[in-house]
């Protein structure tokens, strides 16, 4: 099984790209069915700054092409010149890196993990996942839940929730008499909700399409709950907008902004746009008195303070490098395995077949202890043959020489058709899960 | 003696708006500290000259050397008010620079020709340092209003670098430019009784169409337009920024046209 991870993200295509590959939930399922035909694997990563797909197939020029096509239908002809591509252990690299919020906008940021993790599972749901990329899952949480905890990268930054809230504090001085109002109750409102709430802001209104779902944020992180039909008489009375829905057009324009402007006196009024695609038209920055941004704006923003972050992603990479060659290590090891019992096996039926052959040639001139050491001497051959090979592959050294050597062996024992060792995997002997 | 204390004084001012500006690149805390001390000390000595001198010229400054002189004095105690209150020590790289230019001609121009004029009339001191406090308030204010518009060109054109993070939020500048603007209007307002009660005591000049009454009276009327259009118009950011400092450029002309530059030291105020 070879991996590979596709896609693109904040760091090489605009919005606008972004936008167009942000694929509602039934979509996606179908992608994931087309492209994760056994033995293939895969699962689509896609959040507001990213849309990568993983996976993971034997054959993986094939199922590249496919991929890309795919990505280019939907994101059109010019998403694929902000593709980029990760192959082998890149992709494992990059995922690890993802999950661990090393690729992130926001350096560090918990939301990811979340994110990658509800993929995953989307993934495995509807059966597109299954052992090869279900255990690269397991290797890439663990790994994130280890830098979380040994590198100081989680705490020195947040979220795009967090920094939202430092751009708001360079327009107002202070949030404790400001209205904010959430548009959208989902985690990323949520998120938002506990980061204004951090910073002192006490009038939190919660506008969402579903009433319940905003009375449900609204309680638990105590705000009040308005009916979404009152949005713009609420925009009247905002000074903070944070939008995070899931609509697929602006609900903000210039238009319907700007009509509200004179019930409220042209005041200051600073709108978040935390989803991919805008709840906010860019035009709305226009205003005089509105300062809009977008998740990118917030990109450039956190970009200029990532200097900060910088030493701690360094360490976060450190652990990332040895997490992923561990999995490598392990990977080699199990996939080393069954190479080591089919080369036995391959060499006990040998031995077994030439006693055969040898006692029936001699016919019944033999006692049964001369046949039990003829029998003992062609098993004892075979297993000083096999010392050697045996223990190189089971002792695996950590530049995926087990792959290696593993695939060399079952080339030179013509084990190549051998079984796969679980119903996951392809025939694995000779899959380079190392280098691509 | 006088003259070298507004001398050293302007020396700590100096060394002010260079700690100020290094504070705008690395915000240490003990840089804000050096520059208020260093802004108070310049201030303490500037006070003893100043009252050293007027204490001779029946409690005014005499001539434009001395209304510079006092001007950067007002300007500085106003910064240093405004500093102890709000700790916002970064609006000192914007004031104190300022303060160094507009103290640079009361040192350089001779002040050799000071002499006490004309009659002594009671409410001339009131007048003059009001007017002055009215000037030295709507500097600060420009002052504020110029770090306003370059802090909203930041946030708007989503520029995240060295001023978007040290300069104070854009509410905060436009509150202070607020209050600020109140205090000149007030200054003004009361420079513009005390100096009619003043011209009518002299007969026959109660109104003489000078370019310096012409420019107070405009720049009073800026200032009434601005504290209204906030007050009840609900007017505030970029527009009420512009018309501050329009009011601030014509109390400097109306500042400037109080001196007769020609027999500089000669004027009345």
């Amino acid at each position: 099984m070879e991996f590979l991870c596709i896609g693109l993200s904040h760091r090489t295509a605009p919005l606008g790209v972004r936008e167009r590959l942000a694929l509602p939930e039934a979509r996606q399922v179908e992608l994931l069915q087309r492209l994760a035909q056994s033995p293939n694997e895969a699962f689509l990563v896609s959040t507001c700054n990213r849309v990568e797909l993983y996976m993971a197939a034997p054959d993986m020029n094939r199922v590249r092409e496919s991929a890309r096509e795919e990505l280019q239908q939907l994101g059109g002809p010019d998403a694929l010149e902000h593709l980029y591509e990760h192959r082998g252990e890149d992709a494992l690299v990059h995922l690890f890196r993802v999950a661990a919020s090393l690729d992130s906008m926001v350096l560090g940021e918990a939301q990811i993990l979340g994110q990658v993790k509800e993929a995953f599972e989307k993934g495995q749901g509807v059966g597109a996942v299954r052992g090869e990329l279900t255990r690269v899952c397991a290797a890439a949480f663990g790994c994130a839940k280890r830098v979380r905890t040994e590198t100081a990268i989680g705490r020195a930054a947040t979220s795009m929730a967090s920094a939202a809230v430092s751009l708001a504090s360079k327009v107002f001085d202070g949030l404790k008499d400001k209205t904010v109002l959430l548009v959208g109750a989902g985690e990323m409102a949520e998120l938002a909700a506990r980061h204004l709430k951090q910073a002192g802001a006490t009038k939190l209104l919660v506008a969402n399409r579903t009433l319940a779902r905003a009375e449900a944020l609204a309680a638990e992180v105590g705000a009040t709950a308005r009916p979404y039909e009152e949005l713009f008489t609420l925009l009247t009375a905002a000074d903070v907008v944070v939008c995070s829905t899931a609509s697929p057009v602006p609900i903000f324009t210039k238009e319907n902004v700007g009509a509200v402007g004179k019930a409220r006196k042209h005041r200051t009024l600073f709108m978040v746009d935390l989803a991919v695609p805008r709840d906010i038209a860019p035009e709305v920055g226009e205003l005089d008195w509105v300062h809009a941004y977008d998740v990118d704006d917030i990109q450039k923003f956190v970009a200029e303070n990532a200097a900060a972050r910088a030493e701690e992603a360094q360490k976060a990479g450190v652990l990332v490098a040895q997490e992923v060659a561990r999995f490598v290590r392990d990977r080699a090891v199990r996939n080393g395995v069954p190479v080591l019992a089919q080369l036995r096996q391959r060499g006990e039926s040998i031995a077994r077949a030439e006693v055969e052959r040898t006692l029936a040639a001699i016919g019944d001139g033999l006692t049964d202890k001369q046949r039990k050491s003829v029998e003992a001497m062609a098993r004892a051959i075979v297993n000083k043959l096999l010392h050697e090979p045996t223990a190189r592959l089971r002792s695996v050294g950590p530049e995926h020489e087990g792959n290696r050597l593993a695939g060399a062996a079952a080339e030179l024992f013509g084990l190549e058709e051998a079984a796969p060792p679980t119903g996951a995997g392809g025939p694995n002997v000779v899959a380079n899960g190392g280098k691509g | 003696m006088n003259h070298a204390l507004v001398s050293l004084a302007c020396h700590a001012y100096v060394v002010a708006a260079l700690v100020y500006l290094v504070y705008l690149v690395r915000q240490m805390d003990a840089l804000a500290t050096g520059g208020r001390v260093l802004v108070g000390t310049g201030l303490a000595l500037h006070a003893v000259a100043l009252v050293g001198l007027f204490g001779a010229q029946g409690g005014r400054p005499v001539g434009v050397a001395q209304g510079f002189s006092t001007f950067a004095f007002l300007l500085l105690t106003i910064f240093l008010v405004v500093d102890v209150c709000y700790r916002k020590p970064v609006i000192g790289a914007f004031i104190t620079p300022l303060a160094v230019a507009v103290l640079m001609p009361g040192l350089l121009l001779d002040p050799g020709h000071v002499m006490s004029p004309d009659v002594q009339r009671p409410l001339l001191p009131v007048h003059i340092t009001i007017a002055l406090l009215g000037v030295a308030a709507s500097a600060v204010a420009t002052g504020v209003a110029v770090m306003y518009l370059l802090m909203e060109r930041q946030v708007k054109g989503k520029r995240f670098g060295l001023l978007f993070s040290r300069l104070p939020s854009l509410e905060f500048l436009d509150t202070l430019n607020r209050r600020l603007a109140v205090l000149g209007f007030i200054a003004l307002s009361v420079t513009l009784v005390t100096g009619a009660f003043f011209s009518s005591a002299a007969p026959g000049f109660f109104w003489t169409w000078t370019s310096k009454q012409i420019a107070t009276l405009v720049a009073w009327a800026v200032f009434a337009a601005l504290v209204g259009a906030r007050s009840f118009g609900g007017w505030r950011g970029r527009r009420v920024a512009l018309l501050t400092m329009t009011g601030f450029c014509l109390l400097l002309v109306s500042f400037l046209s109080s001196y007769d530059f020609i027999h500089v030291g000669g004027g009345a105020h």
